[in-house]
């Protein structure tokens, strides 16, 4: 492994040998003496070799780094030709500062990439239960408290009421009447021909228990409370305008436009008892 | 790394998939929160809440 990253790092690149030629012909080479001439024709039998290049062109020169060969011009070959035999490749290294960062590497791409999902799941878990909690908490500042909740029903011992008798209590400031009825006012109630009144109900629709008919002694024309057992139905009678209201609460007689209106109700048996609201 | 893979092919690969699972584990962290923090509570406080002491004040401790 080191042998072959020891190979990597040594590279080596061919280098173009000029970038451009002047006008003149002369290869733009800044750093160089371009006073230098080559030798003139009449020293030509001392000259030598015909192929040397001209001192422009090149050659070599001692630098710190040792012996080096500059090449400046692309010189046409004079006299013989001849293969170059010295390149003027420079070792080079790939990026010799950056340091060896494998250590740091995922040792696996698809564990890395399941841990950064299982990351971003996480944290959108914990962020969805947050803002659940949150409107959740918020939602609940809104519905009524437990003391209201407490306030808004009333329980009714059924046991105290005898049949065939009123009993009036008071429910969110409100009076309710309720009637135990005896199986005769059940059955009269039932009989009515309900279709024709003016606020067509059955009596079914209007008691849980037939026993047990539970209403808000509020009359619906302005809203004084009736009196019990009276009237020309045998029911509710209300004395301020006259209407008259049958034993099943529904309207018969007189002004008011609705029967008697019937809250929500339960009956508890285990224990006897009714819970209105 | 079978399990890695396994977890993202399963959890990951769609982003529907993805999402639906994020809630559907909210919603299980939700449960099982707050009944951890119950248990945690109860445990906490035993012998002190009125369920624990109860059988001690009223006959017949069953029916309500």
């Amino acid at each position: 492994m080191a042998a072959a990253s020891l190979q990597a790092a040594k590279k080596y690149a061919t280098l173009p040998p000029t970038v451009r030629t002047l006008a003149s012909g002369v290869p733009n080479a800044p750093s160089i003496n371009l006073s230098a001439r080559a030798q003139d024709a009449h020293h030509h039998g001392h000259a030598g070799r015909s192929d040397v290049p001209p001192k422009w062109a090149g050659g070599y020169q001692l630098s710190s780094s040792g012996l080096v060969n500059k090449s400046f011009a692309t010189v046409p070959a004079t006299g013989v030709f001849q293969q170059r035999t010295m390149h003027i490749s420079a070792p080079r290294r790939d990026a010799p500062e950056v340091p060896d960062l494998s250590a740091y590497q995922a040792s696996s791409a698809s564990s890395n990439r399941a841990l950064s999902y299982f990351v971003i799941g996480s944290m959108g878990v914990l962020s969805a239960s947050v803002a659940k909690s949150s409107v959740t908490e918020f939602l609940g500042t809104m519905s009524a408290s437990a003391d209201v909740l407490a306030l808004a029903k009333v329980e009714v011992e059924l046991a105290s009421i005898p049949e065939g008798k009123n009993a009036i209590i008071k429910w969110r400031g409100k009076p309710v009447f309720i009637r135990h009825r005896t199986q005769g006012e059940v059955d009269e109630a039932r009989q009515v021909d309900w279709k024709g009144l003016r606020d067509p109900q059955p009596d079914e629709a209007r008691v849980k228990k037939p026993e047990w008919l539970v209403m808000l002694g509020v009359c619906t024309h302005l809203g004084c409370v009736p009196i019990g057992e009276s009237g020309d139905f045998g029911g509710w009678f209300c004395p301020c305008h006259g209407s008259h209201y049958d034993i099943s609460g529904r309207i018969r007689k007189g002004p008011a436009p609705l029967n008697l209106e019937v809250p929500a109700h339960d009956f508890n048996e285990a224990e006897g008892k009714l819970i209105i609201g | 790394m079978g399990f890695a893979t396994a977890f993202y092919n399963t959890f990951a690969k769609r982003n529907s998939v993805y999402v639906t699972s994020i809630f559907a584990g909210a919603f299980a962290f939700g449960i099982g929160f707050d009944v951890g923090v119950s248990n945690l509570w109860d445990s906490w406080n035993r012998g002190k809440q009125w369920k624990d002491i109860r059988h001690k004040y009223v006959e017949g401790g069953d029916s309500e």
